[in-house]
């Protein structure tokens, strides 16, 4: 019986990645564009609540490990013969070498968890506002390293080049794979101890869960999964650093909180309802045309309802949209 | 994880002193709990009884003096090694997993000292049956009643199979009625565990019922130590702390 209510648990959340990619396939190609990115962004934002919504502290520096994923798999998937002139500064061990999507992929993820790792050492002995502010520094760094660092990638540039693998297919697969990584975790002795720490740091301790230790293997986890749909994303869009810094922290930590910071489901709810708005958003500050009247926003508006959004949710709904509770779909 | 079974094994605090800022809270201290029996550690306020079960516990550390727990000294361990250990505490102030079920909240405590989810999960159903927390279990524990999520805080203490427990006033809030089954209950955690259980509480009749013997501190050095009858008994006490019309009306 427990084991049918777990399912419930990563059924909901599954079923929306796969209605919202099946939906994508009933438009035109130029829309199906915005499904997709949804379904990378799901991947991001599940991630993002494997650490944040299980520890219950804020991280303003989980899109670094997305974008050092996106770097691994840009830079080792772009074909070898055109490196040295997308790249010419590019480290030998680097420009000889080619791999494949889904190992570019899988590489992405391990070098995100890595980084994410060393990163945490020191980092998870914070807490509370000097985490937060920590994890940003760590943004900012990781964004400096890859704009200035030509031997890891394009620097200034834009990544080109790279085969662009993933589609709808590749990206449901991807936001579905992170999304049962996130639920197996979440059901894990470390997720429910990690939980114990969100809720009582004391109470937990005394229960013999070290904090630092679970913080640490959370982050790392959630480091890995950010690698992984870097990696996506690099494979659907030519990115340069800016597409991976400040936008996509703060469209990211509004999708988990709008959706429900402490849950699953509030993850994916989140991350596909604000990506619906800021798609539209962002077609209308192109102009268009909806049931005759021709619409033309300027330019910032979406960041600018986005936030209002975040802000309001915070405000009359802190827990989010789901409440921060897993749904069942089958309920007893 | 199967904690090691020691008969005669104890829980010692050594000399204890701890002071904030100027103010000293215990001033060598020294305090002994052995496996399977029941110490009743009373004081009036500040008297110094939960700064010591927070010493004891790891939650903070003595300015001097030592702790230890069976041939180990424990004085700078963290709680969460104490806990794996097989010190348990409660709190004196409800602390818990409150958007957490009941039962994940007894499941945790469990996989916390290394238990696996399976062992964890027939924990939890023992315990909460045993201490009439089952119909509660799918709930979250925010939603328990005050005595309730006393009970809970010492099935989550239980679910770590511990070789010594504090209890910091664990009956505060119980209704008159559930005293006789919670002495019931401690008593079980001594003599069904073997387990040495550090017993705080304002409720001299469950102290005096059923622990094997008392600490008495006031204002932070041990004032006497003894039987209960022998505690009952004596006037430092009675002036200290019970009061002279308790002495009168004995």
């Amino acid at each position: 019986m427990k084991r049918f209510a777990d399912l419930q648990v990563l059924a909901g959340p599954a079923v929306l990645v796969v209605v919202a990619a099946l939906l994508g396939t009933t438009v035109s190609v130029s829309t199906q564009g915005y499904f997709t990115d949804a379904l990378v962004k799901v991947a991001i934002v599940v991630a993002l609540y494997v650490f944040v919504g299980n520890s219950g502290v804020l991280s303003f520096g989980h899109i670094s490990f997305v974008a050092v994923g996106a770097w691994t798999a840009g830079v080792l998937s772009v074909p070898a013969s055109e490196k040295p002139a997308i790249m010419p500064n590019l480290a030998h061990f680097l420009r000889d070498r080619t791999t494949g999507n889904l190992s570019s992929l899988a590489l992405a993820a391990l070098v995100g968890g890595v980084c994410a790792l060393i990163v945490a050492l020191p980092l998870m002995r914070l807490s509370g506002l000097a985490a937060g502010i920590a994890t940003f520094a760590v943004l900012e760094i990781t964004h400096n390293l890859l704009r200035y660092e030509e031997k890891i990638g394009p620097g200034l540039n834009t990544f080109s080049s790279v085969p662009e693998t993933t589609g709808l297919r590749q990206a449901a697969l991807g936001a579905l794979f992170v999304v049962v990584v996130a639920f197996a975790y979440s059901r894990s002795r470390f997720g429910r101890l990690l939980r114990a720490t969100r809720e009582d740091d004391a109470a937990a301790r005394a229960v013999g869960a070290s904090v630092y230790r679970q913080r640490l293997i959370a982050f790392t986890i959630s480091g890995a999964l950010c690698g992984l749909a870097g990696g996506l994303y690099v494979h659907l869009l030519p990115l340069n650093t800016e597409t991976v810094y400040l936008d996509l922290t703060f469209i990211t930590l509004a999708m988990l909180v709008v959706g429900g910071a402490t849950s699953l489901w509030g993850a994916v709810v989140g991350a596909l309802a604000v990506s619906a708005i800021d798609s539209g958003l962002a077609v209308a500050e192109n102009g268009t045309s909806f049931l005759g009247w021709h619409i033309d926003l300027p330019a910032g508006t979406r960041v600018i309802v986005v936030g209002a959004l975040m802000a309001t949710v915070l405000i009359l709904r802190p827990s989010g949209l789901t409440g921060g509770r897993e749904v069942k779909l089958w309920p007893r | 994880m199967q904690l090691e079974r020691r008969p005669g094994e104890s829980l010692r605090a050594s000399a204890i002193s701890r002071s904030f800022d100027g103010v000293q809270a215990l001033h060598g201290v020294d305090l002994e709990v052995r496996r399977g029996e029941v110490v009743g550690l009373i004081g009036p306020n500040g008297a110094g009884k939960s700064t010591l079960v927070n010493v004891l516990s790891g939650f903070d550390h003595p300015d001097s003096g030592t702790v230890t727990l069976g041939d180990q000294e424990i004085t700078r361990w963290t709680p969460h090694r104490r806990g794996r250990h097989g010190l348990a505490r409660t709190f004196q102030h409800t602390r818990g997993f409150r958007s957490l079920s009941v039962r994940e909240n007894v499941e945790v405590s469990a996989l916390g000292v290394g238990a696996g989810p399976r062992v964890a999960a027939a924990r939890a159903t023992d315990l909460l049956q045993r201490l009439g927390l089952s119909r509660y279990a799918d709930a979250p524990a925010s939603a328990l009643a005050h005595g309730d999520e006393r009970r809970l805080g010492v099935a989550r203490a239980l679910a770590m199979e511990p070789r010594f427990v504090l209890l910091d006033e664990p009956a505060a809030g119980l209704p008159e009625a559930e005293v006789p089954a919670f002495a019931e209950l401690v008593r079980s955690v001594r003599d069904d565990h073997g387990a040495g259980v550090l017993l705080i509480d304002h409720n001299m009749a469950l102290i005096m019922e059923i622990s094997d013997r008392i600490h008495v501190l006031d204002r932070g050095r041990t004032l006497a130590q003894g039987a209960p009858a022998e505690i009952r008994g004596n006037l430092d006490v009675a002036a200290a702390y019970l009061g002279e019309t308790a002495v009168a009306e004995e």
